[in-house]
């Protein structure tokens, strides 16, 4: 169904009615959810993680049947096998990882989603037809380029013209802002609004409080898949919407309201920065290679000194995962120099790397920081399993020693798990970062290199690893933090550097920036210091 | 359906869930064993055999008594090793197909102490590290390719069987080949004859070769810091790398110990097989006994104490089967269909595992099969 006519203002689109969903491994992620949907709107659906946005959601676009409840349409109750089913009745979803062939160009990848892609004619009517979608939406995008060379925003650009080019009324926004750049953010929700004013329903899944303020009509907050609160936007005040979302831990949430606050985070104290506290870790003119052979890291020079935490902001993909995998072992630069204490890191084994008292928080903790189907116990030596304390003679592993080891960390860190012989793919996400963490910590480090450390956790855990990296800074270890997270970098670093293809567009402390200028430092484009 | 008793529907679903798909792996082999015998059975009553005779008579075969379970055991012997030379290298994230022709090369690198003499003891000894150290040598190549060419294990392997397979036959037939005896080697001299633990059965020393073997895996795999590190590298090669370790190293080294375990295989049939103790053109003995070595360790779950428990259930099989042809009539070939079955059915929850796809399907199935009748919401929704 894809009426030309706009339809009128409010009218219901869609309304779901009493959706429960239980998965199959007894997980209650939706309890009698009900929401109704209307043209000419933009609902802000909020909550943290496990909540329930995303099985809403894909249970609206035809990606999951609910297993009871209904969704209802004006012409009566309406029921997707899959989501080109909803696609074709005018639902369409913009996921978080994106749907695309990365050897395709856009027009391709846009093809793909109609009923005969590989039709000689079809490539070229998707061509003509996105031009005008373009021009009318104001979306720009090469066509004509494989979609894994272009930017992430883009490449969100293209997913949202796939989904427009099959004329849906309801667009479903899976946390669209968490890979864009200040600017790209704008940039979308202007389109956003440009749809919603043009009749379109848009639903926009977040956890950024602001950004549900900013452009909805109507924020729909959901916790532990029960609908806490459907309130106007212009109704709510931050505050409230905090409260919903997390219930009980209010002073929390607040305080991650504050973070995402227009204003900058102001150090509650500011420390007497023992920035003269000696360089441990000294990066001179680092250039690495990314996985396709393009320069990734681009002559960075820095130093990082004992008590300090070193932040590296910037929108991902812009060098810092082969930065940091440079000065962890895991990757040979190509030229420059870094040591440790004086010796050399660069090129060497992981292990010896280790010994130099480096400890790695990695960015991805399922591929990189765990061996999933090993136990707590073979996570927790995971690296040091090699160190005297755990190995006797002939290779032997001290296995008593290792569990009593495994249980001082579980107390220590709060790892929330049955014990030691716990398979580490039953923790949760949080409790698998804590035994990260755990472990690393545990090396009795001079630098940590902590990449995401808090990405895709719950509010207390995240927070419990923050505080776990300011406690190491205090005790005069340097800390490498790198994070996409914008605010947990300007909150918690001495100093901050911006970096942008390879590139450190400032480096700085915190303080000296502000929310626009960083914005635009994240976007690649220079500015000069603001004259005091 | 409200609610709550969706809830305990979904309770009812996880249980059957879990007993389709995280079963105890020793479970799932006995399932798949009994499906196996099943299957067996359900082709006998279609040819008209009696399945429950020649059941009996294959257990009888098998396990009836000292002398059918030296014969069992016999058979178990050079399955055990070569059952762990798949194992260790799947642990390490490989998979080596190569046992066959790594145990031919064992086999006849043994049969070369015939030519010397040395005092019984240290002449078995030597007799082992010659096979152990020619099927080192068989495997290394391959995994020399793939390390340093990135060419596939699974076809060098396979490959490699075939070279061993013609290089063993010309070697056996042309330059070990027994003067007085044109199709059979030399024979293994009295001092390196790995002694007949039951008289009148083929259940030679090897037993204790193979078991001891086993067991030092299984303690390498997972009491040592070697060990631990080719577990790691197999189930997660990136976070073996963060962790410090060498993964070409361990992939290495499970090649290596492959290689000795098949080695030692093709030792302890030609060292251990009476009356002749040598190989014959074309191995009539060790035939197969490297492909069958993956079933068995398929059936043990790649767990040196499961290996040991499947290669005397497979030896069994093998041994009764000739006493179900005489007693019951059933073709030999049979045994090879229960096999057949068997390591089919056991694939059918690592599919589930492989394709997630698999398991929803099963799943759907369960949750149509249990849905109750129709409730009002239900109705609305269809």
């Amino acid at each position: 169904m894809s009426d030309t006519n706009a339809p009128r203002k409010g009218e219901m689109f869609l309304r779901a009615e009493g959706i429960t969903k239980i998965y199959s491994d007894g997980t209650v992620a939706l309890k009698e959810a009900s929401v109704e949907i209307h043209s000419h709107e933009i609902i802000g659906l909020l909550g943290e993680n496990g909540a329930g946005k995303t099985t809403l959601t894909k249970i609206l676009s035809g990606l999951l049947p609910p297993t009871s409840g209904r969704v209802v349409s004006p012409a009566g109750p309406v029921q997707f096998a899959n989501p080109r089913e909803a696609l074709d009745f005018g639902i369409g979803m913009v996921h978080q990882h994106f749907a695309l062939v990365g050897t395709f160009t856009a027009a391709e990848n846009v093809a793909l989603s109609y009923d005969r892609p590989f039709a000689r004619t079809q490539l070229a009517k998707t061509v003509e037809r996105l031009e005008a979608l373009m021009e009318e939406s104001g979306l720009g995008v090469p066509l004509n380029v494989p979609v894994e060379k272009l930017a992430v925003g883009e490449q969100q650009r293209v997913e949202i013209l796939k989904v427009l080019s099959r004329d849906v009324n309801l667009l479903i926004l899976d946390e669209p802002t968490s890979v864009l750049t200040p600017l790209e953010v704008d940039e979308l929700f202007n389109l956003l609004r440009r749809l919603k004013d043009a009749g379109k329903s848009i639903i926009l899944i977040t956890h950024k409080l602001k950004e549900v303020q900013d452009i909805t009509n109507r924020i729909i907050v959901l916790r532990q898949g029960e609908m806490v609160g459907d309130v106007k936007t212009a109704d709510a005040t931050t505050e409230q919407l905090a409260q919903l979302m997390v219930g009980q831990a209010v002073d929390e949430a607040i305080d991650a309201v504050e973070l995402s606050d227009q204003e900058l985070p102001v150090r509650r104290e500011r420390r007497a920065v023992n920035r003269s506290g000696k360089s441990i870790l000294h990066v001179e003119n680092l250039t690495a290679r990314g996985n396709t052979g393009d320069i990734a890291v681009d002559g960075v020079s820095f130093d990082i000194h004992g008590g300090e935490i070193f932040g590296i902001a910037g929108v991902e993909g812009n060098g810092q995962t082969e930065l940091v995998e440079s000065l962890t072992g895991l990757r040979v630069p190509i030229s420059g120099t870094a040591t440790i204490n004086g010796t050399n890191i660069l090129g060497i084994d992981p292990r010896q790397i280790y010994r130099l008292g480096v400890a790695h928080i990695p960015e991805d903790r399922w591929e990189l920081g765990l061996v999933l189907p090993f136990t707590l116990a073979e996570n927790a030596i995971l690296g040091v399993h090699r160190w005297k304390e755990f190995r006797g003679p002939f290779s032997v592993l001290k296995w008593g020693k290792i569990n009593q080891h495994v249980r001082e960390l579980m107390d220590r860190f709060e790892i929330r798990a049955t014990g030691p012989s716990a398979p580490a793919k039953s923790l949760s996400g949080g409790n698998q970062q804590k035994l990260i963490v755990g472990r690393e910590l545990a090396k009795d480090p001079a630098i940590i290199v902590a990449a995401q450390p808090t990405r895709g956790l719950d509010i207390g855990s995240a927070r419990y690893i923050r505080q776990t990296l300011v406690d190491m800074r205090e005790k005069g270890r340097a800390i490498l933090l790198v994070s996409a997270d914008l605010d947990e970098v300007l909150a918690h670093a001495d100093r901050v550097a911006i970096m942008y293809e390879g590139r450190f567009m400032e480096v700085c402390a915190p303080e000296e920036l502000d929310r626009e200028r960083v914005g635009m430092l994240m976007g690649g484009v220079t500015v000069a210091k603001e004259t005091a | 359906m409200t609610a709550q008793e969706a809830q305990q529907q979904s309770r009812l679903l996880r249980g059957i869930h879990r007993t389709v798909t995280g079963l105890h792996p020793a479970l799932e082999s006995l399932i798949a064993a009994v499906a196996g015998l099943l299957v067996g059975a359900l082709l006998m009553v279609i040819w008209g055999f009696n399945p429950w005779e020649a059941y009996s008579a294959l257990i009888q075969g098998a396990y009836g008594g000292s002398y059918e379970w030296a014969n069992t055991l016999s058979w178990a012997t050079p399955l055990i090793l070569t059952a762990l030379t798949f194992s260790i290298c799947l642990r390490a994230g490989m998979f080596n197909i190569g046992a066959e022709g790594q145990m031919y090369m064992g086999a006849l690198a043994a049969v070369c102490i015939a030519y010397f003499t040395l005092p019984p003891g240290l002449h078995h000894l030597v007799g082992l590290l010659f096979a152990a150290a020619a099927g080192a040598i068989w495997s290394l190549v391959p995994a020399a390719l793939k390390l340093m060419r990135g060419v596939s294990e699974v076809i060098s392997t396979i490959m490699f069987n075939w070279i061993a397979k013609w290089l063993g036959l010309y070697l056996a037939l042309n330059i070990l080949v027994d003067s007085m005896r044109a199709e059979k080697t030399v024979s293994i001299p009295i001092t390196a004859r790995l002694p007949v633990l039951v008289k009148g059965t083929s259940l030679s020393a090897g037993i204790f070769v193979s078991v001891a073997f086993a067991l030092v895996i299984y303690f390498l795999l997972w009491h040592t810091a070697t060990g631990y590190e080719l577990r790691a590298a197999g189930l997660n090669p990136t976070a073996a790398r963060y962790g410090g370790i060498r993964n070409k190293r361990t992939m290495f080294l499970s090649f290596i110990l492959g290689g000795v375990a098949a080695g030692l295989a093709g030792a302890t049939i030609v060292m251990g097989l009476p009356p002749t103790y040598a190989a014959f053109g074309g191995f009539p003995q060790l035939l197969n006994m490297g492909f069958n070595g993956m079933a068995v360790a398929m059936v043990g779950r790649n767990h040196p104490i499961g290996i040991i428990v499947a290669a005397i259930f497979f030896g069994g099989l093998s041994s009764g089967g000739g006493w179900m042809q005489i007693l019951a009539g059933v073709p030999l070939e049979m045994i090879n269909v229960v096999m057949g079955a068997i390591v089919l059915t056991m694939s059918i929850p690592e599919l589930i595992r492989v394709f997630p796809a698999a398991k929803n399907g099963i799943q759907k199935a369960l949750r149509s099969m249990l849905r109750k009748p129709r409730s009002a919401a239900g109705e609305g929704s269809a």
